[in-house]
């Protein structure tokens, strides 16, 4: 039988502050700064985590680019400049889009699950706040970890290709002045008609067949000499290897332009967020980190890759759908065509609008948002 | 389903906590069934129960730390899950082993927590440190803290929201006998400031000497509640004689109309008497046995302590099954 008391005399002698605290919105699911600074002084506290984020995102395009300076200026005849285009595009389309991805994820999957294997969600849920709020909490102060990080690596590189761009170059062992626009170097051909019909490779039919022999200049058997062909001839065949050689010319000689590089670096910010939003919405949702950073670098190295090199016709709008393959279309033109997307100038293999790849985007960082915040409310803590 | 009690002004409930009808199952398990509870304001209250009885899911459901299947509940008066941010905002507990950040200090810890209640908590940690004697470690890492300090920085999370309420499941895990002491007058110092403590447990010794009032717990159903002297009357009273003849002893006591359970032991007799027993009858039996020529050299009223009792209600639960 259960029998209740009634002669331990309930008291009332605490003040009750609850009047007070019913006006803090607590119940809101807006984060209040305090809960977002200390998220991120809770991050930033992971030293391995954030070793691993520097590394990364800095530590490899640095050292990288450290050691080519410092080859080229060991070497300068074997060993060309640490900048220019090739190298800034070479960097980010190859290696700070895709780790900075990675680690990205890293800290959302991190950022996602620790409360939970930590303990901590439990003494956050007891204290009244929502549950969403704590979810949105981490999302700024993550972003504020990753963005910086990811901005200084970029700026280093830009730095470094900008500052260390080749001032002159020999190609294809002409000395050929640096940073010349189609014009220039056309009328830069115009002026050196034998070593540019020579010496740079050219695709088609031209009116002056060479054979260059240890930088001696002749025609080649059968044909007439140069004596015998007019300088007109000659110098409308260099103006047209020169404009179709350009391409690789100014991929060579140019420091990327700085709108590229805006571009470029708003596009691996919106890949590192990407990767952090929605490895924290997929360690949300599994309560766990090392599975769903394992599933992260799968959809970013093995996925995404296979999505985008071939066409599977009964999947197209799956395809459509995969996140990597939305931010390939929205890649700069002039970053070297990523995962066989759109960007670059180059025809994706899956093709889709500007639109659908924005939308696709917004679609899952709200949807991996939505899905975390919905997991961490309904969790048992 | 849950129904919503309507919501009521804090001050003007008396109980810290009321559950009826209140029911958690995992599955074909029933965790809490059914459970009626009343933890008047201002007491320490213990949740007695064997384990596996049900207690930590009663004090997650309380918390809003899973959900319940059926029944009401309130916290100081608001209730749960409706107002849970209200009735949240001036609780404090700690649920299983308290468990934090282990690569943040003690201190750091609780800012984090502090920064999910009102803006003034954060005021409040230096003062939750000190309170748990933690100031002096409260910039180490927490992995290198002992179980029992988690304990106490468990106890100091708790104490960021000033609290009129603190729910704490077995407080007494991991410390020593020192921090078992300390323990306990710090929560008989949180009773006195009239805050509720309730505690469970399953140390009947540390619940009788710490609290007002219990529950007893028992496969997810309370059996007994209410404070602890009124449950220990109505416990059996033993009376152990030590006389001379006990055989003889025993033959004039069963020829009375006592109604006492006698057993022979070699030095003398021990009897049980029926609970609300008068102490006037042991001094008729010592009568009795007197005018019958027994020489009694000791006649003494066993106390009844929190565990036989405990003991006995769950044995006598035990035979009705």
């Amino acid at each position: 039988m259960t029998s209740t008391s009634e002669s331990v005399v309930p008291i009332n002698l605490v003040d009750d502050a609850s009047d007070g605290v019913s006006h803090d919105h607590r119940g809101s699911w807006i984060p209040t700064f305090g809960m977002i600074r200390t998220r991120f002084m809770e991050l930033r506290k992971r030293r391995g985590l954030m070793a691993a984020l520097i590394v990364v995102n800095i530590g490899i395009p640095a050292i990288f680019l450290l050691i080519r300076l410092i080859m080229h200026a060991v070497a300068p005849k074997s060993y060309g400049p640490a900048g220019g285009y090739d190298i800034f595009t070479s960097l980010v389309a190859g290696v700070m889009f895709v780790f900075g991805f990675i680690v990205a994820a890293t800290l959302g999957c991190t950022a996602g699950s620790v409360d939970l294997s930590e303990g901590m969600f439990r003494h956050l849920v007891i204290t009244g706040r929502s549950r969403i709020a704590l979810y949105f909490a981490r999302i700024p102060a993550g972003l504020a970890i990753i963005v910086p990080l990811v901005a200084v690596g970029f700026t280093i590189v830009c730095a470094v290709c900008v500052f260390a761009a080749p001032t002159k170059i020999s190609y294809q062992g002409i000395n050929v002045p640096p940073g010349l626009s189609l014009t220039s170097f056309q009328s830069w051909a115009a002026q050196h008609p034998k070593e540019v019909v020579c010496g740079l490779p050219y695709r088609g039919p031209i009116g002056v067949p060479c054979i260059d022999r240890n930088g001696k200049f002749s025609t080649a058997p059968g044909n007439p000499g140069f004596k015998q062909i007019s300088p007109a001839t000659l110098k409308a065949d260099a103006v047209k290897i020169a404009k179709q050689d350009y391409v690789a010319y100014s991929r060579i000689f140019l420091s990327p332009s700085n709108l590229l590089m805006v571009k470029a670096g708003l596009w691996i910010e919106l890949e590192a967020i990407i990767g952090f939003v929605v490895g924290l919405g997929l360690a949300s949702l599994m309560g766990q980190r090392t599975v769903a950073v394992v599933l992260m670098i799968v959809l970013e190295i093995v996925l995404t890759p296979l999505f985008s090199h071939s066409v599977i016709p009964h999947l197209i709008n799956v395809q459509r759908g995969v996140v990597g393959l939305a931010m390939d279309h929205l890649e700069p033109g002039g970053l070297p065509r990523g995962f066989g997307g759109g960007g670059g100038g180059v025809q994706s293999l899956v093709p889709e609008s500007t639109t659908v790849a924005v939308c696709v985007i917004v679609a899952w960082l709200v949807g991996w948002t939505a899905l975390g915040a919905w997991r961490m409310a309904k969790r048992d803590a | 389903m849950i129904d919503d009690a309507p919501h009521a002004n804090s001050r003007e409930s008396q109980w810290a906590v009321e559950t009826h009808g209140l029911t958690k199952r995992f599955g074909e398990n029933v965790a809490v069934n059914d459970v009626e509870l009343l933890v008047p304001r201002g007491c320490a209250f213990g949740y007695l129960g064997p384990n596996g009885a049900g207690k930590t899911t009663l004090i997650r459901t309380l918390l809003g730390l899973t959900h319940a299947d059926a029944g009401t509940m309130s916290l100081l008066g608001y209730s749960v899950p409706r107002h849970r941010d209200l009735a949240l905002a001036r609780v404090g507990a700690i649920v299983d082993e308290p468990r934090f950040h282990g690569h943040l200090t003690g201190r750091q810890n609780l800012q984090i927590l502090a920064a999910a209640r009102e803006r003034v908590a954060k005021d409040r940690v230096e003062s939750s440190l000190e309170r748990v004697g933690m100031a002096q470690r409260a910039d180490d890492r927490v992995s290198k803290y002992s179980m029992g300090m988690r304990q106490r920085l468990g106890v100091a999370a708790c104490l960021l929201g000033d609290p009129q309420l603190l729910i704490l499941d077995e407080p007494m895990n991991g410390l020593d006998p020192a921090g078992m002491h300390e323990m306990r007058d710090m929560i008989k110092s949180l009773v006195a400031e009239g805050r509720t403590v309730m505690l469970s447990s399953h140390l009947l010794d540390e619940v009788e000497r710490t609290c007002d009032a219990v529950a007893i717990v028992d496969k997810g159903t309370v059996i007994r509640q209410g404070p602890i002297s009124e449950l220990l009357a109505g416990a059996t009273m033993e009376v152990q004689v030590e006389c001379s003849s006990p055989e003889q002893a025993r033959s004039i006591l069963t020829d009375t109309k006592l109604g006492a359970e006698i057993d022979v032991a070699t030095s003398g007799l021990s009897i049980h008497l029926a609970p609300g027993t008068g102490r006037d009858v042991i001094a008729e039996m010592n009568r009795l046995l007197v005018e019958g020529g027994i020489d009694v050299y000791r006649l003494q009223e066993i106390q009844v302590s929190l565990e036989s009792w405990f003991l006995e209600v769950t044995s006598r639960l035990g035979e009705s099954e």
